[in-house]
């Protein structure tokens, strides 16, 4: 009988095969350290992309290359960074999470309000840490159960449920931005371990987590097989629904804790203290070479696309950019990322919405 | 050698509109008059001529976006471009009506549109994702309008003129600038009625490639929404320069929500295909209704995008056509 | 133990009233390769998508090794030791080849949550030395060829019998239609090494492959088992007569109403055309009136072929000319421009527009004839939908019904009427245009394609049988391997055989 959509009958990673008779790639001896880095990375484009702006950026101007401005790069890439982890996962299944604003804000707000902070007499310590990460993972869930099991696009549910976060970071935030006053908890995120910005210790350790995650559990191997082509991967057995949800979860982990990092690093929280960042995590994914159709990328690759944004940026400014220009660039890179994943697979008869 | 077993075809249903059609064609309309109703106890002059033109007067920038956004929807798409193309307008206004005058009026809705034509453009001939594409758009125009204004408010003095009359001129006491959106959305509706191709684009949403495969330009079908969508977002950042006396580059991003929650709660589905402008007046009548209501019997604003959320979420969910969904992203 | 390893019994399957499966009975014994054969619509992919668990069965029931069994998913058949190698290839490109062979079902490949990737390829290279191939386990699908993924699909069914507690039954569908040369080799050692642990069914429309490696054939026509032969008994010519059946009954076909057209004027005239990868060097010309039908086995170009005409893929070779004059058919806009029409096999996504309603059907290509400008008569508009709905007997409440409500006869006679409607229209492109219709609404379209030749409007059909074929046309090209390899002469009274066919066919 015939196929139920045209989205089933071009499944975009169904391509030509490469090679034309290779039966076993050369594998002999084990990958080098480098060539497993480079596995992880992805090497090729984005990598290189980033070695060149570094070196640009370094000649260009007297201040790039010191310790100071490492440092703050490092500081700056780390908020971005968890973001676009997180993303990395439901990016990876052909979906999209627009709720990253509105889920800081409100993990943010309620990270604040349950530890030491100027509103009210609340002083949970860890637990408002952890109340503060997990708000994020229940939005996460929210997305994933509303988008999964309704049935509803991922970027229509996202929309929707960040518009949710802002109005509960709103009723939350009552006029005033609440201070954090635990010196404890803020002192986790707050300045730096030598040269190392505490910031970029936590995004190193969630980078670690998740490319755990990405290699040894099912809801990681299983994203690309759903990104892949999810109707193989059901016709398996698998319970696609339940890692789909898993990923978006995932997302909204990755989005709490971004929250309560910015919160230690600011001192408060904030109903717009994650303003910018959704678009920036969606370019970051991106040109690391995750691609929106899914399937193909990873968490190591976004790492990659995170820096290349943050040097820009912190470059840009050195240089005297209108930092504004930035958003406009950021803007036609996911569109020219896209066009050019997918030019090969267009066709003169094919509905795309 | 072989008997056919004779098979008998299948009864035909008396019509194609089921029991949900009909309840989703008419519920926003129930929506809105329990919600009248509603707010008239809490407020007994809700329907007082003042009353209602300071509803109307807020509703007709979100009507025209909403309107706009509808042509893209009925195809199955999104544009969520649109409020910033808004924001857009309202800095080129207040950049230009100084020194082009009626110039600047004519020209910038046109430049709004053309945004439309390249996004949708995009679309049609990359066949990539239009939430992606106009994401991308958000992005490229939000940076534009904000190089453009460095990032403030423009007081618009000189030329004012040229565009104050939208937010003074009264017919009957109400506001010119929403009976133009009503207006607009009723001719809409009517040229969908008696135009032979005017079901175009709801056949685009409902069956994109039997529409190419009987002959018809499908992609300039495509673009055509889009354009749409951009010319009314223009004309939505027209009514607000007037009203707000400046342009901002962020003046119209507020109401993106609304506006797409006033596309969906008027019962056009997300899926394409089923709705048109008068179903759009309906959802927007709704939303501002609602907010008027909300602050009457005292909720905090505050809870606004909440209820714009769940209001998005759940017109979506009950509106969705999953039966012509393949694998759901 | 018993013999029979998989028995299927008085099997039914309806698809909206269309009967796909009618009362089949079928046996797999112990180590044997059973073959399958049957013409496009025979129930030959129903009856492997029943056994596999992805459709539900109306009747009749399944043993496996004697006992009963239901399959809701394809994971419950893959348990029951049933491995699938599906014509469209089922592999995931984006995952390793360990990965694919044991999705879903990673066994001890994953313990507590966590993957053991070496634990998982040690698995996956037993499946891949079980059938002796030097794929590594490691290397990602979409870095193999055709044939190497065809080599995993195998290993991947052939893991079943890592799970259940029998030897595992093979279902090959299809699977030379991918393959040449030496890969077919490879594949017919690798069963003859399979058969002394499974037993494998065999579907091929390659009916010389079918009798070169199965033990029994059983034959499909129509949801039907008309025939069940052992090897011994039978030869090419013979499974071919028993796949194409009844003798044409020339009624059936209105083979009265078909005229001669010799001296008719040439509408469409197509010379050395060409698409890479599809097909080269086409040559043809179709005349007012005429019947041109083109069939070939799936893979030899006629479906692109068709498609090009419509302008709805492109052609890189050679040239087109319609009424003397020559087009670029650069998209189906410009081929309705020029008077073609086309009548997709995908009838519910290409033919109707679901949603909209038969008289918006109707008028879908060319809403002309009741337009003042660009605005629509209503009155005259709907007088002329009803008119055609009585004319081509469309079965429906009224012309404001939703088409998607019709059955499937009647919805193709109302994608028939859209064209029929439009004054330009000189040629008409059916694309297995009574797939999946009941016999009554089959007729009807054969009898509509005559009037469309008798009202002079040339038609190039690629039909889903010889039988239709033959009866249809004036003239037949047959494809093979992107080209045409014979054309015969099908006037009235001087009719080819499908055998003679065939053998321009595979």
């Amino acid at each position: 009988m015939s196929q139920s959509g045209p989205q089933v009958a071009d499944s975009p990673a169904t391509g030509t095969p490469s090679r034309a008779s290779s039966p076993t790639p050369p594998d002999p001896t084990a990958p080098s350290g480098f060539a497993r880095v480079r596995g992880l990375i992805g090497g090729g484009g984005p990598a290189v992309a980033l070695v060149v702006l570094i070196a640009f950026f370094s000649i260009a101007t007297p201040n790039f290359f010191s310790v100071s401005n490492a440092s703050s790069l490092l500081s700056q890439l780390s908020i971005l960074l968890v973001i676009s982890i997180g993303l990395t996962f439901v990016i990876l299944l052909g979906s999209l999470d627009l709720s990253v604003e509105g889920v800081m804000a409100s993990s943010s707000l309620v990270f604040v309000l349950l530890a030491a902070n100027d509103r009210n007499d609340l002083s949970l310590g860890f637990v408002a840490l952890i109340a503060g990460v997990l708000t994020g993972s229940l939005f996460g869930l929210l997305n994933g159960v509303l988008h999964v099991y309704l049935k509803v696009p991922s970027f229509m549910v996202t929309l929707g449920t960040g518009a949710i976060g802002v109005g509960l970071a709103t009723v939350l935030f009552g006029g005033r931005a609440p201070r954090l006053m635990d010196d404890g908890l803020r002192g986790l995120g707050f300045g730096n371990v030598g040269i190392f910005p505490k910031l970029a210790l936590i995004a190193i350790l969630v980078l670690i987590v998740a490319l755990l995650v990405q290699k040894f559990t099912r809801v990681g191997r299983y994203g690309y097989a759903i990104g892949g082509d999810e109707p193989v991967v059901r016709l398996s057995g698998v319970n696609v629904e339940r890692y789909k949800v898993l990923s978006f979860v995932l997302a909204g982990t990755g989005s709490g804790i971004a929250g309560v990092m910015a919160a230690m690093q600011l001192g408060v929280g904030d109903v717009s203290i994650g303003a910018g960042f959704q678009f920036t995590a969606i370019t970051a994914v991106v040109l690391g070479g995750t691609a929106l159709v899914g399937g193909i990328g990873g968490v190591g690759k976004t790492l990659v696309g995170a820096a290349i944004i943050t040097v820009l940026a912190n470059g840009l400014i050195l240089l005297g950019v209108n930092p504004y220009v930035q958003i406009s660039v950021q803007g036609l890179v996911i569109v020219v990322a896209v066009v050019a994943t997918g030019w090969s697979l267009r066709k003169r008869v094919r509905a795309i919405k | 050698m072989t008997t056919q077993t004779p098979t008998r075809p299948r009864a035909a249903v008396a019509s194609g509109i089921t029991v949900k059609d009909r309840v989703i064609a008419v519920f926003p309309l129930l929506v809105l008059i329990v919600l009248v109703l509603l707010v008239l106890t809490q407020q007994p002059n809700f329907l007082s001529i003042a009353s209602v033109r300071g509803l109307l007067e807020s509703m007709a920038p979100i009507l025209l976006l909403a309107i706009g956004q509808t042509f893209v929807i009925l195809t199955g798409g999104i544009d969520l471009s649109f409020a910033v193309v808004s924001s857009l307008s309202t800095v080129l206004l207040a950049l230009w009506l100084p020194d082009m005058g009626v110039g600047a009026l004519i020209l910038v809705p046109i430049l709004a549109c053309l945004t439309g034509v390249l996004t949708g453009t995009v679309v049609a001939f990359a066949q990539i994702p239009s939430f992606i594409v106009s994401l991308g758009a958000m992005g490229l125009w939000t940076g534009v309008a904000l190089t453009l204004s460095s990032a403030s408010t423009i007081r618009i003095s000189a030329g004012y003129d040229v565009i104050g009359w939208v937010t003074d001129m009264r017919i009957g006491g109400l506001p010119v600038s929403a009976l133009i959106a009503i207006l607009l959305a009723i001719i809409i509706s009517v040229a969908i009625r008696v135009l032979s191709r005017g079901r175009a684009l709801h056949t685009m949403g409902l069956a994109e490639n039997a529409l190419l495969m009987s002959g018809n330009p499908t992609r300039a079908y495509r673009i055509l929404a889009f354009a749409l969508c951009g010319l009314f977002s223009g004309l939505a950042g027209v009514v607000l320069a007037s009203s707000q006396y400046s342009g901002g580059p962020s003046l119209g991003d507020t109401l993106m929500l609304p506006a797409i929650a006033a596309v969906v709660i008027g019962g056009n589905a997300i899926t394409g295909g089923v709705g048109g402008p008068l179903k759009t007046l309906v959802g927007a009548l709704i939303i501002v209704v609602l907010r008027v209501g909300l602050n009457a019997i005292g909720i905090d604003p505050a809870y606004e995008q909440i209820i714009y959320g769940a209001v998005i979420i759940g017109a979506v969910v009950l509106t969705i056509d999953r039966s012509r969904l393949g694998i759901v992203k | 133990m018993t013999d029979t390893v998989l028995e299927v019994r008085n099997l039914r399957k309806e698809f909206r009233g269309v009967v796909a499966l009618d009362d089949i009975s079928f046996e797999l014994r112990r180590h044997e390769v059973v073959g399958l054969i049957g013409e496009n619509g025979a129930g030959k992919s129903t009856l492997l998508k029943v056994l596999s668990g992805i459709y539900k069965p109306d009747g009749g029931e399944i043993l496996r090794e004697g006992k009963k069994v239901t399959f809701r998913t394809a994971a419950e058949s893959a348990a029951a030791g049933i491995g699938m190698v599906h014509q469209e290839q089922s592999l995931v490109t984006s995952i390793s080849v360990a990965e694919n062979i044991f999705l879903g079902v990673e066994g001890a490949g994953v313990a507590a949550g966590v993957y053991r990737w070496g634990t998982l390829r040690k698995l996956a290279q037993d499946q891949l030395d079980k059938i002796g191939s030097p794929i590594s386990p490691k290397t990602r699908v979409e870095h193999l060829t055709f044939a190497e993924r065809q080599m995993v699909e195998l290993a991947k069914a052939l893991s079943v019998e890592e799970r259940a507690d029998s030897e595992p039954v093979i279902v090959l569908d299809e699977p030379t239609s991918v393959l040449e040369g030496d890969e077919l080799e490879v594949l017919f050692d690798q069963i003859d090494r399979l058969r002394k642990f499974a037993s494998i069914v065999f579907v091929s429309h390659r009916l010389d492959e079918v009798l070169r490696v199965s033990d029994r054939v059983y034959v499909f026509k129509d949801g039907q088992c008309v025939a069940v032969r052992d090897r011994s008994e039978v030869d090419v010519d013979e499974l071919h007569r028993l796949m194409v059946g009844r003798e044409s009954t020339a009624e059936f076909y209105h083979e009265a109403k078909q005229t001669a057209v010799i001296g008719e004027p040439v509408l469409m005239e197509v010379s050395n055309l060409g698409k890479t990868k599809a097909f080269e060097d086409v040559n043809f010309t179709l005349r007012a009136g005429e019947v041109v039908g083109i069939t070939g086995v799936l893979g030899s170009g006629r479906e692109e072929l068709s498609r090009v005409l419509f302008g709805a893929e492109g052609f890189d070779q050679g040239s087109i000319t319609l009424g003397g004059k020559t087009v670029g058919l650069r998209s189906p806009v410009e081929a309705v421009r020029a008077g073609i029409g086309y009548i997709p096999a995908e009838r519910r996504i290409e033919g109707i527009a679901q949603g909209l309603s038969v008289q918006e059907n109707i008028f879908l290509a060319d809403p002309s004839t009741v337009s003042a400008g660009p605005f629509l008569k209503p009155r005259a508009a709907a007088a002329a939908a009803d008119e055609w709905i009585r004319k081509l007997k469309i079965k429906t409440p009224n012309r404001g019904t939703n088409i998607s409500n019709l059955s499937g006869g009647n919805q193709q006679k109302a994608v028939l009427a859209k064209w029929l409607t439009s004054p330009k229209l000189k040629v008409l492109i059916l694309d297995h245009p009574t797939r999946g219709l009941d016999v009554g609404a089959k007729e009807d379209v054969y009898g509509f394609i005559r009037e469309l030749c008798a009202r002079g409007i040339g038609v190039i059909l690629l039909a889903d049988t010889l039988e239709e074929t033959i009866a249809l046309s004036h003239t037949i090209l047959v494809m093979r391997d992107g080209r045409v390899q014979q054309t015969f002469d099908a006037h009235p009274g001087n009719k080819p055989r499908p055998v003679d066919l065939v053998e321009g066919m595979v």
